[in-house]
């Protein structure tokens, strides 16, 4: 009898040993994996892709109640703004028609220029409407998982729109979805003009809403509302998209805010400007 | 008396009710709501899970569990992979620490311990950002997330005791 009792304690105690054991390694394979990842393993990656494909498609059908009440909220909110809306559209189609005629002048004028100059227009971009399945925005990361399907022509590297902008570029793919690491994240930096001086920066992402404008001129001429767009420096964006307006300018620092908030983005556009895949062939994965 | 495999097999999967539970949940924290600021007032439901679990059912959410769960937010977040799981088992740790004494306490205690661990998880998870990634990361937004993370913690414990009670009973409980 008391053999038997010495034997369970032991048991017991052996139980204990290997969950400390596991809970060791445990802990030493994190900080492990959070190493490797530094070094942009091909495993991890390979773990990653397994896990994003098999339970995004799970997220896309949790997201199918949330559509309903979002389509609802915002039928609500349509009837509510129609009449300031029909006001404001009113006022610019006026001015529209005004300038159609001004643009029709202006493109008269760029077609003579340009024959006079051989200048070759760049090729026309293609590219690929994907809905937003999930997104992630605390203060650690900014992030969207869009649903591109079996388009085969979405390359990490490409340019992702919205309505007004540059809303950010895609990350990773992992069959029928893609990551988009947003213009907030804190790995985003892009080389920026302000549209008004032409004045030079890189705009770079910090995981809030409101994102940084970085490596100006000491004496550049900035000021609140002037329009940000890319510059092209570097090759992965194409010049002239808008990103932002400037919010806030102080000695320390200026603020710049996107076209529009993360949380509207329900559709973004996938651009492929073809001269820019060779960047990330070239590069790697 | 003997169970038939039906019932044997249902009281095998009930086992997984935890893991599944918090998985869905966590799956739910990615679905964009596309409502004015939900995208910065996300809740770490996956963190209220863990915690949770382990103090309540470490039998059913263990080590094991943790570590999937971990790799799984790391996977769909797109930081770097390891992070989370560091960060749930810190939360592993520290509760492991506590749980002999929240577990017979009141809600109310429990709830406080979480807003402690969470808050240690949260600064933890902080520092492993910014040493990864050579930058201070601004940490007003950081703790806005920590905030409606605690202060929804009551929702989703409610939400995992209702589960409990209902699914996973053992018959010490009901003996009681």
């Amino acid at each position: 009898m008391k053999r038997r009792r010495v034997l369970f304690i032991r048991l017991s105690q052996f139980r204990i040993f290997l969950r400390k054991l596991l809970v060791t390694l445990v802990v030493i394979s994190a900080f492990g994996l959070v190493i490797l990842s530094k070094a942009d393993n091909a495993h991890l990656n390979k773990t990653e892709d397994i896990v994003s494909r098999v339970l995004n498609p799970v997220i896309r059908i949790i997201q199918l109640p949330a559509d309903g009440l979002y389509y609802v909220y915002e039928k609500i909110r349509d009837v509510a703004r129609v009449y300031a809306d029909n006001k404001v559209l009113r006022y610019a189609k006026d001015q529209r028609d005004d300038l159609e005629q001004k643009l029709q002048a202006l493109k008269s004028e760029n077609e003579l220029l340009s024959q006079m100059l051989y200048y070759t227009p760049p090729a026309e971009a293609d590219f690929v409407t994907a809905k937003v399945v999930a997104s992630e925005g605390d203060g650690f990361v900014h992030s969207l998982i869009v649903y591109i399907g079996s388009a085969m022509s979405v390359k990490k590297g490409q340019v992702v729109l919205h309505k007004q902008g540059v809303v950010g570029r895609i990350d990773a793919i992992h069959g029928a979805y893609a990551r988009v690491l947003l213009i907030s994240d804190i790995n985003s930096k892009i080389p920026v003009i302000i549209e008004r001086t032409r004045a030079k920066g890189i705009l770079s992402g910090n995981n809030t809403a409101v994102l940084n404008l970085l490596y100006t001129a000491p004496k550049a001429d900035i000021v609140i509302g002037d329009k940000i767009l890319t510059s092209g420096v570097g090759g992965l964006f194409p010049s002239g998209l808008a990103v932002g307006y400037v919010s806030a300018v102080s000695p320390s620092s200026i603020e710049i805010t996107p076209l529009e908030p993360i949380e509207t983005i329900e559709y973004v556009k996938i651009v492929n400007y073809g001269a820019y895949d060779d960047i990330f062939e070239k590069g790697g994965d | 008396m003997k169970e038939s495999f039906a019932e044997l097999a249902a009281n095998q999967l009930k086992k997984f009710i935890p893991f599944f539970v918090t998985l869905f949940l966590v799956l739910i924290d990615f679905v964009p709501t596309h409502l004015p600021l939900s995208h910065f007032l996300r809740p770490d439901l996956a963190l209220i899970c863990v915690y949770f679990w382990l103090l309540y059912r470490l039998d059913l959410f263990g080590v094991v569990s943790t570590l999937l769960l971990g790799l799984v937010v790391d996977s769909l977040s797109g930081v770097p992979l390891g992070t989370n799981i560091c960060v749930f088992m810190l939360v592993y740790l520290l509760t492991m620490m506590i749980s002999s004494y929240v577990n017979t306490k009141p809600f109310m205690i429990s709830w406080l311990v979480f807003a402690l661990i969470a808050l240690a998880a949260f600064l933890f998870k902080w520092i492993l950002f910014c040493v990864y990634y050579r930058v201070f990361l601004t940490l007003p937004n950081i703790l806005t997330t920590y905030l409606v993370t605690v202060l929804i913690y009551p929702l989703i414990a409610r939400l995992n005791m209702a589960l409990q009670n209902r699914y996973l009973k053992t018959s010490e409980d009901i003996d009681e």
